[in-house]
């Protein structure tokens, strides 16, 4: 039996729902875990030092993303980038202290080459693959991000690189079972082996190797 | 017309599901809903192949029926659902079966939790207006609605441990 986990949740203040009732609705559709990530801006809003909070770098530009990184590294559980803009994915890939590059594909274009992909895979940096899109969008924007999307878990096949699947909730409204999510993974061509990883493993992996980084650097 | 014979017709499963809503949703919107979403996934094509068809919908939980070789794509139909009406919904598939008997036995006789209205003006974690309260969940109309649009919901949504005063 998979233990699930989701590492791409947006509580309150920047979402809708407090940690304890995304984690209650979480548990009752099947996870054992969620991760409260915050994007850097709302980073301070969150009080509540006791909460496992992983962080989601908003940066303009590399300088700035890794002088965010550096800050970030040892204070939060998880460290993932907001992608869509071309440099910021590739600096996110070049970096090894980058746990995650959340949505690459939410710009211009699919956000990921075949450089950006063996990077990703030389740091160990997964990709994330945010589902919200499903709910949140219409026909034309729905169509366009499952192609970019299609795109990336290709490349990420070939070359070796780690994926999760997130449902990128702000509200209890947006969280899905990880049988559902497993279902639209497979639109994304991920076959049901690779969205269980991806749900379960790598997640769990990330969580494991970040609490290791930061021992060590204590 | 003669039947056709039993090992000529089509297979069927029934994908038992529960709707999440923040206001009640009609029988004939969620039908409708159903299908724009399918065919917005799959096109006509593929909705042919699904064969998808509301059978039981009783305000929270119901019953799809789809071909059985296509259960994955309905369950992904549902999940892309999220408004119906400018409301907000989530479709969670609880369980999928061969038969309505099994899929009823098995998944729709369990008690949902009572929703009830409430009245009560709460400061934590969030100053507004509590309206209603469902097992451990209560939902609050904030005075501050920043929150509530960029998640474009209309409640904040806390648990009881969040605040015990309301207990």
């Amino acid at each position: 039996m998979h233990i699930y986990v989701d590492i791409g949740v947006h509580a309150f203040p920047e979402g809708a729902d407090t940690p304890k009732r995304l984690n209650l609705t979480a548990y009752g559709l099947g996870f054992s875990q969620i991760v409260v990530t915050a994007h850097s801006p709302y980073w301070a809003q969150f009080p509540d030092s006791s909460l496992p909070l992983g962080v989601e770098i908003v940066a303009a530009t590399v300088r700035d993303l890794r002088k965010q990184i550096a800050y970030f590294r040892d204070i939060s559980t998880v460290v993932s980038v907001h992608g869509g803009d071309e440099r910021i994915n590739r600096a996110a890939c070049k970096d090894d202290r980058v746990d995650v590059l959340m949505h690459p594909e939410r710009g211009k274009h699919s956000g990921i080459n075949q450089v950006t992909a063996k990077l990703a895979e030389k740091n160990e940096v997964a990709l994330g693959f945010s589902l919200d899109y499903f709910w949140k969008t219409e026909e034309l924007e729905r169509s366009r991000f499952l192609a970019f999307q299609r795109r990336n878990v290709s490349l990420c096949q070939k070359f070796g690189v780690q994926v999760i699947v997130t449902s990128g909730a702000y509200s209890h409204l947006d969280l899905r079972s990880p049988r559902q999510l497993k279902a639209l993974a497979r639109l994304l061509l991920l076959t049901d082996g690779e969205a269980d990883i991806a749900l379960s493993k790598v997640p769990l992996n990330i969580i494991k190797r970040r609490a290791q980084k930061k021992e060590a650097r204590l | 017309m003669k039947p056709l014979a039993p090992t000529l017709r089509d297979n069927h499963r029934y994908v038992a599901f529960r709707l999440n809503f923040e206001d009640p949703v009609t029988a004939r919107d969620l039908k409708a809903e159903i299908a724009g979403t399918a065919k917005s996934l799959f096109g006509d094509v593929g909705v042919s192949k699904l064969n998808v068809r509301v059978v039981a919908f009783d305000g929270t939980k119901g019953l799809v029926r789809c071909d059985f070789r296509h259960v994955p794509e309905v369950q992904a139909v549902l999940a892309s659902i999220g408004k119906i009406k400018d409301n907000r919904v989530c479709v969670t598939t609880i369980g999928t079966s061969g038969t309505i008997k099994a899929a009823i036995e098995k998944y729709l006789q369990i008690e949902e939790k009572i929703r009830r209205i409430i009245s009560s003006y709460v400061t934590v974690p969030v100053s507004g207006k509590a309206v209603r309260i469902c097992g451990k969940e209560i939902d609050i109309i904030p005075e501050d609605t920043e929150t509530i649009d960029r998640a474009d919901v209309q409640f904040i949504g806390i648990t009881i441990d969040d605040n015990e005063r309301l207990i």
